[in-house]
């Protein structure tokens, strides 16, 4: 192993707020009382697709300990919200609507009450007239001529359409000597965050609501609840305790955030509402599940020509973040290789079911669940080695994906590699086993700005106080993921002091800088960037200080390490850190030492300023008969530039990994109806600590250069290629291809059943 | 043989990719000038999508000829 050149990076650390956690003392949204609070509950559609002729709730006003009813004729009056500003079209979600419900759970009025239950029991109380409608929750009936149309304006259903070309696809496809073309199906998941979605609004009589939440982006909430409110962003704070979980469903809007806000409003009293799983289940959103067919041509020796996609994701009643990962599964879809030609046509559609919205991997686990098993299946049916077929294939640095992205860095053939040696050292496994490989890469946070945000996309302020302690203020947000250690650590390491020196501020609109939030695995190389930057900014007027103190002779250079100020050409000369800081304040008339930092991508295409590469070994058991599956190990080869937290970086990943698990086998999400069928714990199937395989990490040595240290995306990425290298492992010992997403055991047994059948005859 | 969106006046390279184009941006100005054609925008799109070949690119392309003639 090398010797590390860093103080603080690339070291084994545990979590700033680990303490807190593991102790209890963590405060989430959940805990937050105030004086005086009241609990709001949601009244939600009991139909798919119906008018709301009248809403009376006159009787649930008459029972005692209510305090307020709430409606969107009488108090919100229909402001639609979306997350994509810039274009008002796709702002299309009311959250209490007016005069039609599209979903089943969608809110139709909300009640503040003394207590929670007495709010519950007051939902009873209102009597709703409907009209029901016809309804549709399947895209591929949605966009046919007679389905019901869910928005006006919206012919056939059509949300979103999104293209992505490059080269010339008809021409690419007739060089191609094997050309193939598959259809899959990918269901939803949902984000299962151990804290469901919750809020606290206390809007007090000058005119100002302060709410406490559980966001990825206390920004983006402050800035659209201002819009639907009509209250200035100044006028909102929106403060973050402790999140538990985000994984992509906590950035936009939700009924919480937006019913406690209006009660509050109506009431001038805290008002709390809290999901219950249930509601989380029904009322937040999905990951989106997409029909995909892709038809690929390559020539004998295995060099891709062209691809051509063709996309229908099941937006849901909402656009929200569909039409981001409509577009992100069609770049990811191309993802890590590099086509002469590409084609790819996205459709989102609505239906009469839960919103689809973005979700870890943002549309890039669908697209490697398709791509990475069918260049399986062709280098299988040319007889061509998969690992070396991907390997003459890949992106490499340099590269340039045409008119979307320029590759700085990229690990994936030394990922091939590493792989292919874990394969080989399994040798010949039992019968019903097999190893199944998939590839990816991930994007480093999103250059793109919907938002329409005014504001840099990350911003950090870092001060010194007289005793050497640093206030690092950011806009990022710590949702679990560990980014307030690995800011601290960044933080730490270009100040040249300890990381116990460091205390981070973040998730308080009135006390942090505006940032885009956590999304998109962006926070350690943007919010890295902005705090490296106001780190060396800061670090900079201390070593003026420490020029004059120590009066070398100007040519000399000055640095900071653990503690330490001296000269580099001779370190034993200098002084300490903590002395300097109470000179440099008296110097400055008492003032702190303030360094600010920001950061947004320049000049860097259209997706993202880097990207992540990897490579994903299984080692999977098949039982034909039930189609149970058992992981017996997993392996990563992993090129996230240079790590930043050695230990969070395995935390990530082996997250990722359980979640990507999830999407692949574990998490049926089924609709019938328009009703999700398993809205709990107990029919909802999650990975267990005991199905969790063995997980090896291979890191991959790069340096990405737009990167804080050279540092990029860890933790989201991971979560695309296992459902490809299940179904791979799963060809390998069965023969089977399983193109549905997740695939369950169910559908193992009946395919092997069907093949055996088939045989016979 | 390189021709002028009727909408947008972009340059592409052949009528085919400029009704690609024109589905592709799908905005109001591009949706309208179907409908001036006396075609759906809506349908021919799915048509697209759900069928085999390039029937409604092929279409739209030859209407797209036609007016190079009124853009040059």
């Amino acid at each position: 192993m090398s010797e590390n050149k860093y103080s603080v990076l690339n070291t084994r650390v545990h979590n700033v707020d680990g303490h807190a956690k593991v102790t209890g003392r963590a405060t989430y949204t959940f805990d937050v009382t105030l004086p005086g609070m009241l609990y709001g509950k949601i009244l939600r559609s009991p139909h798919p697709h119906a008018k709301i002729l009248k809403i009376d709730y006159s009787e649930a006003l008459k029972f005692p300990g209510v305090i307020a009813v709430v409606t969107g004729k009488e108090d919100t009056l229909g402001v639609k919200q979306g997350i994509w500003r810039r274009y008002k079209d796709l702002c299309d979600e009311a959250i209490l609507t007016v005069d039609k419900v599209r979903y089943i759970g969608e809110p139709v009025a909300a009640v503040a009450a003394v207590s929670e239950e007495i709010a519950e029991q007051a939902l009873d109380l209102i009597n709703v007239d409907y009209e029901v409608l016809p309804f549709v929750d399947d895209p591929m009936e949605a966009i046919k001529k007679d389905a019901p149309l869910i928005h006006e304006g919206f012919e056939r259903n059509v949300n979103v359409t999104r293209q992505i070309s490059w080269g010339d696809v008809e021409e690419a496809f007739e060089e191609a000597e094997y050309v193939r073309e598959d259809w899959f199906k990918l269901g939803g998941q949902h984000h299962m965050c151990m804290e469901t979605r919750a809020a606290v609004a206390n809007y007090t009589p000058d005119g100002k609501l302060t709410i406490y939440t559980s966001t990825q982006s206390a920004y983006y909430h402050q800035a659209l609840l201002a819009g639907v409110l009509g209250l200035r962003e100044g006028n909102i704070r929106v403060l973050a305790p402790y999140v538990g979980g985000g994984f992509g469903g906590k950035f936009e809007l939700d009924g919480a955030q937006f019913c406690a806000s209006v009660l509050s409003m109506k009431c001038c009293k805290p008002v709390k509402v809290v999901f219950s799983r249930e509601e989380d289940f029904i009322a937040s959103k999905r990951r989106t599940p997409m029909y995909y067919y892709v038809r690929t041509g390559v020539k004998k020796d295995g060099t891709f020509c062209a691809r051509e996609a063709k996309v229908f994701t099941n937006g849901g009643a909402y656009t929200g973040m569909g039409a981001t990962a409509l577009y992100l599964t069609g770049f990811f879809h191309s993802f890590p290789y590099r086509w002469k030609a590409y084609r790819y046509d996205g459709y989102r559609v609505y239906t009469n079911s839960l919103p689809s919205t973005s979700m870890r991997g943002f549309g890039a686990p669908q697209a490697m669940f398709c791509s990475e098993q069918q260049i399986e299946w062709i280098a299988n049916d040319l007889g061509l080695d998969p690992i070396e077929m991907r390997r003459k294939n890949g992106h490499y640095e340099g590269y340039e994906v045409p008119g979307q992205a320029t590759i700085a860095s990229c690990g994936l053939d030394q990922a091939l590699t590493a792989i292919q040696k874990w394969k080989t050292s399994k040798g010949k496994l039992p019968k019903n086993r097999a190893i199944g490989i998939s590839a990816a890469g991930f994007m480093s946070g999103g250059i793109f700005n919907w938002f329409d945000s005014p504001y840099s996309f990350s911003s950090a302020v870092v001060t010194i106080n007289h005793d050497g302690t640093v206030e690092l203020h950011v806009g990022a947000q710590e949702i679990g993921q560990g980014s307030s250690t690995t800011l601290a650590m960044i933080c730490a390491e270009a100040l040249g002091v300890k990381l116990e020196d460091i205390k981070v501020h973040m998730g308080d609109t009135d006390h942090s800088p505006a940032d885009l939030g956590a999304w998109g695995s962006r926070q350690t190389l943007m919010a890295g960037n902005a705090t490296k930057m106001a780190a060396e900014d800061a670090k900079k007027q201390l070593l003026e200080f420490a020029n004059a103190k120590l009066g070398f002779n100007i040519i000399y250079d000055l640095d900071i390490k653990q503690g330490w100020v001296y000269n580099v050409a001779r370190p034993e000369r200098g002084m300490s850190y903590y002395d300097l800081c109470k000179e440099a304040l008296r110097g400055k008339e008492g003032q702190r030492i303030i360094g600010r930092g920001f950061y947004t991508p320049r000049r860097k295409g259209m997706i993202s300023p880097a990207y992540s590469y990897m490579v994903q070994g299984l080692d999977v058991e098949i039982d034909p008969e039930t189609g149970y599956l058992k992981i017996h190990e997993s392996v990563t080869a992993h090129d996230c530039g240079q790590p930043i937290n050695t230990l969070g970086l395995i935390g990530q990943l082996e997250g990722a990994a359980s979640m990507a698990i999830g999407f692949g086998y574990y998490e049926y999400l089924p609709v019938e109806d328009g009703k999700i069928m398993n809205p709990n714990l107990v029919d909802y199937k999650l990975i267990r600590a005991p199905e969790m395989p063995s997980c090896q990490v291979i890191e991959i040595d790069t340096y990405e250069p737009e990167g804080p240290y050279g540092a990029k995306e860890a933790g989201e990425g991971l979560t695309n290629p296992h459902a490809a290298a299940l179904g791979n492992a799963i060809f390998y010992a069965t023969g089977l291809q399983m193109k549905e997403a997740p695939i369950r055991a169910e559908a193992i047994a009946k395919a092997w059943k069907e093949k055996n059948e088939k045989a016979k005859k | 043989m390189s021709v002028i969106c009727p909408v947008c006046k972009k340059v592409k390279k052949n009528p085919v990719d400029c009704a690609r184009h024109m589905f592709g941006t799908g905005d109001k100005p591009h949706r309208a000038w179907f409908e001036t054609q006396g075609l759906s925008f809506i349908d021919l799109l799915l048509d697209q999508a759900t069928q085999p070949g390039n029937k409604s690119y092929e279409l739209v392309g030859g209407y797209v000829e036609k007016a190079q003639k009124d853009l040059t």
